[in-house]
Order: C-alpha cells, then structure tokens, then sequence
C-alpha cells in the first residue's frame, strides 16, 4: 500500500474535559499512515493530551479513536500500549535497568526470554548508533543524547507500526538535538513507521514533519497540512502568528539552492575584494581574513542544501560570501548575496505563480 | 574476662534471644509498612489527570496525614506500658517471646510507615507514568518499578528502625524477657560490672554488623544510582 494514502489513526470528534479545563475540544484528524505527523502550538493547547488519548494513557470524555480502523478501546490499555511504541521527554528510562535491560522491556513484557531480549536490544543499539559497550550502562550514566536513543531504541523495540513521540529532544542541547533530529528522520526513511510527534518548537515541527496539526488554545486544530502549505498559507491569524516572523526565511527550507551559481574560489575578477578565505590542509574553509586580521567564518553550505541553508552562509558570512561546501567539508566554492536573493525571488514567483 | 569464658554459652543464647528479637520485628514490621505506606503515599501524578483530579488529591491528603500521624502516636506509647498491655490485648504470656516480638514490631512499624511513606513518593512520577505508557500493568510495575525505585530511602529508613530496635530489645529484660538485656538486670541486682560491660559490647557489635549488613545490601540494590 502506498504510504499516507491511508489512516493510520483516527480522531472521530475527541474531546477531553478536565475538572476546570477543555484540553481538546471535538477534534477530527486523520494521521497517514507510514509518515510523520507533527502536533505543533503553545503549551496547554492539548497537543499532548491528544498523542497520550491515542494509546489511552488518557482517556478522552468523548469521541472516539481509531488506530488502524479500529477503536482502540477495543485492545485492553496494556496490550495497546505495549503495541506502539513510546518516547517522552527525559527519556522516562527506568533508572533501575541497564540500557539492554530498558531497551528489551517491552519484548519481556511480552514473554521473549532473557537472552532473546538482550540480542534484540543490541541489534538496536546498532539501528539508533548507540555503542554496543553502553548496554550494561545505567540511565544515569548517559548523556541526554544517548539517554533519548535509548529511549528511542526502546520505542522500537515494541516492532510496532505506530510510534508516539512527546517532545523528545526538548531537553537536550540544540547540537545534539540537531543530531537526533536527523537521525530520525533516516530512522523513519528505513523503517517505514507512522510517527506521531509532539512539540512546540515550529522549526522542528517544520524539519520533521510530513504533516503538520498546529493546536491552538482550547485544543482545536487551527491547521493541518504539509509545513510549506501552513508557511506558505497560514489558515488564520494565529497560525500566522505562531509561525513566525521567521516564517519566510523558514519557507526557503523547502526550496532547491541548486540554482545559485558557486563561483569557483579562484575566480579571476576576485568579486569578493580583498577579502581572503583561508583554507587548512585537507581543504576545509577556516575562516575570512582582511587587512591582517582573521576571522571565524559563517555558517557554510552544504552541496545540494536548501535556499534557507545558502541564505544563512551568505548572511553569517563576515564578508557577505557564503562558503559551499561538499560532503567531506571541503571547499567548494563561494556564493553571492545577489544570486541568492534572486533565487529566493524566482522561487516566490514560481511558488505563486505570478510575475514570471 | 574470666567470667565471659565461664559463661559463654549462656551469654551465647541469649545473643542469639537478642538476635531473633531484633531482626524479626524489623522484618514484620517493614512487611506491614509497606502496603500501608503505599496506600498512604501520595502520587504527583502528572497535570490533572481524569476527572475528579483535584478533590481526588485532597483526598490523598488527608489520608496521607491520618496513616502518617497514626504510626507516630504508636511511637509515643512508653515501651514498658506495651511490653505490660500487649498481653491483656493478645492473651499471651508476659513473659512469651510473641508478646515481645509483637510489640516491637509496632514500633518498627511507627518508625517504618513514615520512611516507606516519604520512599514511595520519592520515586519519580515520570517514570512510574513512563512505564504505564510502556505497557506495565498496575501489579507488576509495582513489583519491578516502584519498589526497587523505593529501596534508597527505605533503606536508610530501615537502618535506623534496625539499630534503635536492637538497643530497644534490652527494655524487655526488664519485665524477664531473656536477651542480652538480661545481662543488664542481672548485673546491676548482682552489683557486677563485667557482665553489664559485656551486654553493651554485644549489642553494640550487632547493632554494627546489622547494620553494615543491610547498608551493603542496600548498595548492592542500588548500583544504578550514580555515586559521586
């Protein structure tokens, strides 16, 4: 069956009222099967109690939820939870069991024995790039990073078509976050899984997401779509306002720098002045220097990157030239703020249609 | 020195009196606590969870306050007055080692419900809340989560019952309960030091052993926690 054509899970008029508080108030969703579906807005707009209703960590006042087809009030709590698997913020790794031990646990809860347990979480350690040598590691001997592919591998381990992801990588740095962010998204490339994440950061929701709910207050979906139809088109003013000020640089993300010219660093009318790129040994851009004075250079940009990647180069650059790279790091090239600012203009006009 | 010699296995019985008095009202009394302090301890459970959350907490409240303050008033009964009262209550002997064994039990649960109370709610509500969401069904996450979770403050709260339960043991020689204790009566009516010297020696080194004992158990329990 080809992927996101059908509905992995099901929101049928889902409610959820607490003592003094709507949470989620009569949501209608349908998450694709096999992508990623990102549930994005300000705190306390019910993008949590949302993921948790799906395997009924909460149970919603009305509606109901179907998870492939079926109401998932017809699986007892246990054996629908044990079925999908589960990442939370800080891990929520037992802080008792060896890194093995949390990644096997819902296989023994499951009745596989010991040792097929502990060859299983091996296995993915390998699959989420945690070193074989951590699984005797306790949870309180790990980094953040390696703490949530833990807990990631854990989320796996339940072979689960269905994996629930609730701020994840809100707690780690931005570096490692990048990273985790990434991996995942190699993770779902390979394993074909429905992810359903939670966050309430839009530029993750924006590198994750094949779809994107963004919550408003009071638990209503003011937006569900692709992140470029909810950049490009806002559905009212909060999505709007929650987007961003940011939202047109953010929107380049989505759009090809394979039209800006890099101009070859030994370019014969030297466009760039005075100015110097130094280069070390293997021939890795090392910062700009002028006048017999160094500087740290910008951001670079990798070969086959976007427009919002060129742009960044160009603008974090201290001589305006953004420094392309290729995979090994090495230089490229350099690239210009008029070819970059003319290609973001062609990609307005294309995307809108007008003025071509 | 002589005396001790002459005398061994008498002082070797009732060591041995002491030893059974100590350690089995720590175990029954901590077997009491525990499901008594569970029902008691509060979960900060995460937001407010289901309706009712909030007239469901006060309700944990006060619950939590009634049990808490109950097990300390037991503490507050003069142990001489138990030791006299427990067998008009159970219908034993004065002098019957159930009797004693009872009554300090009672005291280890005084002293045990408040430690188990603050050792479950130690425990980190993410956690228990993760492995619900994991798939753990209520029995077994307590067995295999919760209370290995719980083991380092009850702990320490054991170690002290453990200890003022063996210096608490000698009261009972008073009213002709054979323990080391006796060696205290016995000393004192007899106006023989060594005897009285030798009684506090032993206890003190059970007190040390027990001790040791369960601390090490209790790190070996706990080698997931990070020490610095």
């Amino acid at each position: 069956m080809p992927l996101g054509k059908t509905d992995a899970i099901e929101f049928i008029g889902v409610s959820k009222e607490f003592e003094s508080s709507t949470a989620v108030e009569n949501l209608d969703l349908a998450i694709p099967d096999g992508l990623i579906t990102v549930f994005v807005g300000p705190s306390g707009c019910g993008k949590t109690t949302s993921l948790r209703m799906i395997n009924r960590m909460v149970e919603p006042t009305r509606g109901r939820i179907l998870i492939q087809g079926e109401d998932n009030k017809d699986t007892p709590a246990h054996e629908l939870r044990r079925s999908m698997g589960y990442v939370m913020q800080e891990s929520g790794l037992m802080p008792h069991r060896t890194v093995a031990d949390n990644i096997a646990t819902v296989p023994r809860l499951n009745g596989v024995s010991k040792r097929d347990g502990r060859s299983r979480a091996l296995e993915l350690m390998d699959t989420v790039g945690l070193d074989r040598g951590l699984a005797k590691r306790y949870p309180a001997q790990l980094s953040g990073g390696q703490a949530q592919r833990v807990g990631v591998a854990r989320a796996l381990a339940a072979d689960s078509p269905v994996l629930l992801m609730d701020e994840p990588f809100s707690a780690v740095d931005p570096v490692v976050r990048a990273d985790l962010q990434r991996e995942l998204i190699r993770l779902h490339e390979t394993l074909e899984r429905t992810i359903v994440f939670v966050t309430h950061d839009i530029d993750e929701a924006v590198t994750l997401g094949q779809r994107v709910a963004v919550f408003a207050e009071g638990g209503r979906v003011a937006q569900f779509g692709s992140p470029e139809e909810i950049l490009r088109e806002p559905a009212d003013d909060f999505v709007a306002s929650f987007v961003g000020h940011d939202r047109g640089t953010r929107r380049l993300t989505f759009a090809s720098a394979g039209e800006v010219p890099i101009r070859p660093l030994d370019a014969e009318d030297r466009p760039w002045g005075d100015w110097r790129l130094a280069l070390d040994d293997a021939g890795r851009p090392a910062g700009w220097s002028i006048d017999d004075r160094t500087m740290v250079g910008g951001s670079l940009f990798p070969q086959g990157g976007s427009l919002r990647d060129a742009l960044d180069s160009v603008l974090s650059s201290p001589s305006g030239w953004g420094v392309a790279v290729d995979d090994d790091g090495r230089a490229l090239g350099l690239l210009s703020s008029d070819d970059v600012m003319d290609a973001a203009a062609r990609e307005r006009k294309s995307r809108y249609g007008v003025g071509l | 020195m002589t005396w001790l010699f002459h005398n061994l296995s008498y002082v070797g019985e009732l060591t041995w009196l002491h030893l059974l008095q100590s350690v089995l009202p720590v175990i029954i009394g901590t077997v009491v606590s525990i499901p008594v302090a569970r029902f008691a301890a509060v979960r900060r459970s995460r937001g407010a969870e289901g309706a009712g959350g909030a007239s469901r907490a006060r309700a944990g409240k006060a619950r939590r306050g009634t049990v808490v303050n109950a097990a300390a008033l037991l503490y507050t009964i003069p142990s001489l007055a138990l030791f006299v009262l427990l067998p008009l209550v159970l219908g034993t002997a004065i002098t019957s080692l159930t009797n004693v064994i009872i009554a300090l039990s009672l005291y280890v649960i005084a002293m045990m419900v408040r430690s188990c109370v603050d050792a479950f709610e130690s425990v980190d509500a993410a956690v228990l809340d993760a492995a619900t969401a994991v798939g753990y069904r209520p029995a077994r996450r307590f067995w295999a989560v919760e209370l290995p979770l719980s083991v380092p403050v009850m702990a320490a709260g054991l170690r002290v019952a453990l200890v003022s339960n063996i210096s608490m043991v000698s009261v009972g020689a008073v009213i002709g309960i054979q323990s080391l204790g006796t060696l205290f009566t016995d000393g004192l009516r007899r106006d023989f030091t060594t005897e009285i010297i030798v009684g506090i020696v032993l206890i003190a080194l059970i007190a040390v052993v027990l001790d040791r004992l369960v601390a090490l158990a209790a790190a070996v329990a706990t080698r997931w926690q990070v020490r610095s």
